[in-house]
């Protein structure tokens, strides 16, 4: 019998080590933890089973942030694609190979800045003196500043999308590599016009890329914060948040039941999209 | 119904190149018509015109008389198969060969016959609900043929369809090219660099070079009578020698090349200074002793013996003339080769040397 490893084993064992302890490690004590119970008198967590903090997530209209995360998530994930798709589309199949590279580039500029700064630079943009509605006013559009631009629902989208598109539009890039430019040649010689030729070819084949970026929009919403706190309105509120105001009491069940609740919605969703739209065609050779 | 393509002046420039230059072409309804040439010679791009790709920089293109200026790709009658051919992974066979169809509104019951139909003309019975991914490439290359027939085409385009496939599948696919042609009786036209296709297939071929039509003939014509050195070569005549000059006319015109003479069939009006004799493989001998004398009509030519090649069924024998100018000749494999320095006579059959105009006039 061989006893000795072989060597794809040793190449992986740190790496496996590093996510299972960086990775699940800190997942599974959350989980654990999310059904411990919490003395509210004296603060004390006791390792004894208790699905109180579950309950209490019904509680104060706590399912309804989750609830509304989650629509901003989904929303924010939509309008990303409606956004980076077209981007894509252009990036790759129309402009050259020059003018590609400069919109790549400059799909990478939000990142320069932080998301605090970023956000804030909305204020400048949407508030009531901001640059909007300044611009409107002299236009003579409006006799008076729209209000409902700066904290509100609409502000936080709009930061939203500004910080998420890049991470919606990247993996859409990807996938339309993947699509074989003699593919809309050969649709377009059997009749298919513009429309039908991004309806039946383009967009079929890179499904795993819009299901990707979906992804990563939906996950980013779920774990921001910034953009609700700089641009909500008053008693805006969303699972990052919540979760702070809660552990700022100690009440580290019940974040942890927040997060169980969260993290369970994510896997589904990957599992679903995974299942439905195959991920691993995006990046790996699969079919092509 | 087979449609006839007029192509009059066309011109397509990209920058400062001319990739077709002024090409004026007709093909008739239901002929199967060539365009061969090397990589690079237009004649993508001539398909390209013709297909609705791509816009003539001057000139047009008639469908049956009918100006198919601004008539995109997608309303021509025309389908194509592509070089890459160009299946769609995310269908199945069925919904590949189906696709076009589908689009003009056919469903269900009639579709399904039609796509059947068109998967029994190209012997793929019963593949419709595979996988494109997993066929070979002789069978990619059917659903290929398959999706483009099923639309019934009045004009079919094939753009170097057999590339990358193995020779045997290359035959193979030749003969159903052949068979599909005379099934459907739609124009064919093929873009190919390979010239046993060209030949074994065409009614009409034409060589293209440098964006420009060197010749347009029947087949047995280019070897009959090349029009200029280029096509010859194109063709397998690779022979092609100099010569001081030429005497005579018609049928007693003889060339002189190195102080012999030879009878040479003058192909056209060049001026002999912008000529060279092209001597055709098949009709050339190595003569021996014992061999009957000279036939009627027939050149002699008296070479110097450089070296044999072994080619299985034959032997390359390479000749010399007195000032370097080398000529190969076939010999059968179970005859005597001549020894090294030995001088030979060469005939050269009727019709086997012509003279013909060094490039395009």
């Amino acid at each position: 019998m061989n006893r000795r490893l072989p060597p794809a084993f040793a190449l992986m064992a740190l790496p496996l080590l590093a996510i299972l302890v960086l990775g699940f490690l800190p997942l599974m004590v959350v989980v654990v933890w999310s059904v411990w119970t919490w003395d509210p008198l004296t603060y004390w967590i006791r390792p004894d089973f208790n699905l109180g903090s579950y309950a209490a997530i019904l509680e104060a209209g706590r399912w309804m942030v989750i609830v509304s995360t989650l629509g901003k998530a989904l929303l924010t994930a939509l309008i990303c694609l409606l956004i980076g798709w077209p981007t894509a589309y252009a990036v790759h199949f129309l402009a050259g190979r020059r003018l590609s590279l400069i919109l790549l580039a400059l799909m990478t500029v939000p990142f320069f800045t932080s998301y605090l700064i970023r956000s804030f630079s909305w204020r400048l943009v949407l508030g009531r003196t901001g640059v909007v509605n300044d611009l409107l006013i002299h236009l003579g559009l409006l006799s008076a500043p729209l209000d409902w631009l700066l904290f509100s629902n609409f502000a936080v989208l709009v930061g939203l999308v500004a910080s998420c598109l890049p991470f919606a539009t990247f993996p859409l890039l990807l996938s339309m590599r993947r699509v074989d430019p003699v593919l809309l040649v050969a649709a377009e010689d059997l009749g298919a016009g513009f429309w039908t030729r991004l309806s039946t070819i383009v967009v079929p084949l890179t499904m795993p890329g819009i299901f990707a970026g979906f992804l990563f929009v939906f996950v980013m919403v779920v774990g921001s914060s910034t953009e609700v706190q700089m641009l909500g309105g008053a008693g805006a509120s969303i699972v990052s948040v919540m979760i702070n105001d809660v552990m700022r009491v100690a009440n580290y069940p019940l974040a942890f039941a927040i997060s169980s609740v969260v993290l369970l919605v994510i896997f589904s969703v990957v599992l679903a999209g995974n299942a439905r739209f195959g991920l691993a065609r995006l990046f790996g050779e699969g079919q092509s | 119904m087979a449609i006839a393509i007029g192509i009059e002046a066309v011109t397509r420039e990209f920058g400062p190149v001319r990739a077709v230059d002024d090409v004026t072409l007709s093909i008739g309804a239901g002929e199967f018509f060539t365009l061969l040439g090397s990589s690079g010679c237009g004649k993508s791009t001539l398909l390209k015109l013709i297909g609705g790709f791509d816009q003539p920089t001057a000139g047009r293109i008639t469908f049956d008389g009918r100006d198919m200026a601004g008539i995109p790709a997608n309303r021509r009658p025309v389908n194509t198969v592509f070089q890459g051919l160009g299946l769609f992974p995310h269908m199945s066979v069925a919904k590949n060969v189906g696709y076009g169809l589908s689009l003009r509104g056919l469903s269900g019951k009639a579709l399904a016959v039609k796509v059947e139909d068109a998967l029994d003309l190209v012997e793929l019975s019963g593949f419709g609900p595979r996988d494109v991914n997993l066929l070979s490439g002789g069978q990619r290359q059917r659903v290929a043929l398959a999706r483009a027939l099923v639309m019934e085409p009045g004009i079919l385009l094939l753009d170097e369809p057999l590339t990358g496939l193995d020779e045997r599948l290359r035959q193979q696919m030749r003969d159903e090219f052949a068979r599909l042609h005379k099934r459907t009786g739609a124009t064919f036209i093929l873009v190919t660099h390979n010239q046993d296709e060209a030949l074994s297939l065409s009614d009409r071929m034409a060589v293209m070079h440098q964006g420009r039509l060197q010749q347009i003939d029947r087949p047995a014509l280019f070897f009959d009578q090349p029009a200029n050195a280029f096509v010859a070569r194109f063709v397998g005549i690779d022979i092609q020698l100099k010569h001081q000059g030429v005497t005579g006319h018609g049928d007693a015109a003889y060339a002189l090349i190195c102080g012999q003479k030879v009878p040479v069939r003058i192909g056209g009006p060049a001026a002999p200074s912008q000529t060279v004799v092209a001597l055709r493989p098949d009709r050339l001998f190595l003569q021996s002793q014992d061999e009957i004398p000279l036939q009627e009509h027939a050149g002699r030519m008296m070479l110097t013996m450089v070296e044999s090649r072994f080619r299985g069924l034959h032997h390359d024998v390479t000749l010399a003339f007195a000032d370097g100018q080398t000529v190969v000749v076939t010999q059968a494999a179970d005859r005597p080769v001549p020894e090294p320095g030995q001088t030979v006579a060469v005939t050269i059959a009727a019709g086997g040397a012509m003279l013909i105009p060094t490039a395009d006039p």
